[in-house]
């Protein structure tokens, strides 16, 4: 899911990538399934709460987390939509930290902060070939409210994420968000999907 | 005297009295005015060149890419004899778009509702059930393409004019062109875009970025005070205003509209300020520090395309920032990196109007085409971090933009102005080698009102 394609403007070099990948399915209610919903809760709480420092916590130091752009396709290309050569974020642990570190001081993109809400839904998980490691897909709704403008900004996506079993929590290791606009109507992404 | 302007809008008020040239003032109100906005629309954006995309999206014949020249959709395709093409993406029969698709291969583009089709430069082909002549009974086919717009290639950047026999590329970009091709025309193998463009639509008028994009340095300080706080510029959080990092420099301008800002590295950047520039030569200078995107490689490359007094000033003042009349932002910028890298950042952006209160901001982020792969890596990254829908820069014009355009609608605020006064002068910097107007010095003004003249110029004209 990382940047392995050489760099072009060209669009057919990218990837397709479909459902969950994993063979090894985790079931809707199973304890692991329960205990990852949660996680995925917790993690939008904390950002619509603005509690960086707690989502900051769930993040692994190894973190990639990347939001390829979409674009519109027809014919026997139609579903190479998604550049993973071009992204709207294409992040690490540092410069996600270099983010959330601007936030507390001259951010006016989120000073005053955007009401932010984050509904999470159509959770799958599967078991990785590493022990320890969950794929999760998710459905990401965003809804987010700036200032006294009564029309709220939102974005739909999925969330192709890994994430780590530490004995009792969960540490998010990648993250792949597809967004569904080719040309988004949300006026920027200082706040984080 | 200045000669007024012959646009009156209906209600009776005319250019001059938005435009106000005796004042450097601008009415709010031309941010809202919907017959302003259409008259804008066939006497700039129908008529100048405007900057689609580059030559790197469509390496093969067949090739292509949808784009927009305002609201206008146009396909943008390679023919077979390696030619780009720009075409009106309407097809002539009954309005439909020909091509759906924003991007792939293609010999043959046919439309979907009537079945009409057409070559890569927009030749007719023909209609289905050629005998029954849905075409025409006695039409010509030649007559049936779609509609063609002139196009020049400018260091791989395509632009494109509906203006036929209007002023030339090389008229239209004027004395900033010698400053220009330091950034866009300086090596072999020339630029490559990274990837397809970002993205995203802001709830503004065209104007609003576009002012901006007349090299604004004024508000680099305040609307992007997290850069100096960050540490990457040289000051502190508590010296922003005093020590003003980034803003002494020569600002370069041209009566066209365009303009960059032209910074030295060593007063901008805290990592570069400890650099000994002292007695170097050219050279030596561009070893010590390349220009954002360059390679050590790529140093006898510079002297090969640019002329030395363009190497000189690209190794000691390069244009950083700055943009081209109406629609383009350019920053070609150092971009220090928190891993100490400094590849720089290259990015356009073109301000789509989509209507009088939506814009549509593409970011396109470029490398050098014989970049290291690691080097492109890093840059896109760069620009992805600083610039666009993400970037810790950019985040903070798009929220401020709208906010202006919400403003404007106010029947008391639409009468308020944009304020231009705080002026140099064209003054000639001692040994400077290039042409056009310069400011050197503090940035002021001066750049973005010179936007302002050529906004009002070309709506003058009929």
């Amino acid at each position: 899911m990382t940047w392995i394609t050489k760099s072009t403007a060209a669009p057919d070099s990218t990837t397709i990538v479909r459902g969950l990948t994993s063979k090894s399915r985790v079931p809707v209610g199973s304890p692991v399934y329960n205990l990852i919903v949660e996680t995925l809760y917790d993690e939008a709480a904390a950002l619509d709460e603005r509690r960086i420092d707690d989502w900051i916590a769930m993040l692994s130091k190894e973190l990639v987390y990347q939001a390829p752009i979409r674009i519109t396709r027809t014919g026997k290309t139609r579903d190479m939509d998604v550049m993973r050569t071009m992204f709207h974020f294409d992040e690490n642990y540092d410069s996600i930290l270099m983010r959330t570190g601007r936030l507390q001081k001259s951010a006016w993109a989120e000073d005053p902060p955007s009401r932010c809400r984050r509904f999470i839904t159509n959770v799958r998980v599967g078991k990785c070939e590493s022990p320890n490691e969950y794929e999760v897909v998710s459905y990401l709704f965003l809804e987010r409210s700036r200032g006294d403008n009564p029309e709220n900004e939102s974005i739909t996506a999925e969330r192709r994420d890994i994430w780590r079993d530490l004995e009792g929590s969960y540490q998010l290791i990648r993250r792949e968000i597809i967004v569904d606009q080719a040309v988004l109507g949300i006026s920027n992404f200082a706040i984080f999907l | 005297m200045l000669q007024k302007s012959s646009l009156v809008l209906r209600d009776g008020t005319s250019l001059d009295e938005l435009v106000m040239r005796d004042k450097n003032e601008v009415s709010l109100r031309v941010m809202t005015d919907k017959e302003l906005y259409h008259l804008e629309m066939e006497r700039i954006f129908a008529k100048t060149w405007l900057l689609l995309g580059h030559e790197s999206e469509i390496p093969l014949a067949g090739d292509f890419i949808v784009r927009d020249m305002a609201e206008d959709n146009v396909i943008i395709a390679r023919d077979r004899e390696g030619n780009v093409n720009v075409s009106l993406n309407v097809c002539p029969h009954r309005g439909m778009r020909v091509c759906l698709g924003e991007a792939g291969n293609k010999p043959i583009h046919q439309c979907i509702y009537h079945g009409w089709a057409f070559k890569p430069n927009g030749d007719f082909i023909g209609a289905p059930v050629e005998r029954e002549k849905m075409h025409g009974n006695d039409v010509d086919k030649k007559t049936l393409g779609l509609k063609k717009a002139r196009v020049h290639l400018y260091g791989g950047l395509i632009f494109a004019t509906w203006d036929i026999e209007g002023p030339s590329f090389d008229e239209y970009l004027g004395d900033i062109k010698y400053y220009m091709d330091q950034l866009f025309c300086r090596t072999d193998s020339g630029l490559e875009l990274l990837g397809p463009p970002q993205r995203f639509v802001l709830p503004c008028n065209w104007k609003v970025p576009g002012e901006q994009s007349g090299s604004d340095g004024f508000h680099t300080l305040t609307l992007h005070r997290s850069l100096m706080e960050g540490g990457v510029m040289g000051g502190t959080a508590e010296s922003i205003y005093d020590q003003a990092p980034g803003m002494y420099g020569v600002d370069v301008s041209c009566e066209q509209g365009h303009s960059l800002r032209c910074l030295e590295a060593e007063k901008t950047f805290k990592m570069f300020a400890d650099i000994s520039f002292e007695g170097k030569s050219t050279e030596e200078r561009l070893n010590l520090l390349t220009p954002p995107g360059i390679t050590k490689e790529m140093i006898p490359e510079l002297f090969k395309n640019l002329s030395a007094d363009q190497v000189e000033q690209l190794a000691t003042i390069p244009p950083q920032v700055g943009g081209m009349f109406p629609n383009i932002l350019i920053a070609f910028i150092f971009a220090p990196r928190t891993d100490g890298g400094s590849s720089g950042a290259l990015s356009l952006h073109t301000y789509v109007p989509k209507g009088p209160d939506k814009v549509e901001f593409v970011n396109f982020i470029f490398a050098e085409k014989d970049a290291p792969e690691q080097m492109k890596r890093d840059m896109l990254q760069n620009a992805i971090w600083n610039t666009g829908t993400s970037g810790v820069i950019e985040q903070d014009d798009a929220d401020t933009w709208p906010v202006i355009m919400r403003n404007a609608r106010g029947a008391v605020s639409k009468d308020m102005t944009l304020k231009y006064k705080a002026l140099h002068g064209h003054e000639r910097p001692e040994g400077w080698k290039g042409e056009g107007l310069l400011y050197p010095g503090f940035t002021k003004d001066d750049t973005q009102w010179n936007w302002w003249l050529a906004y009002y110029n070309l709506m003058s004209e009929v």
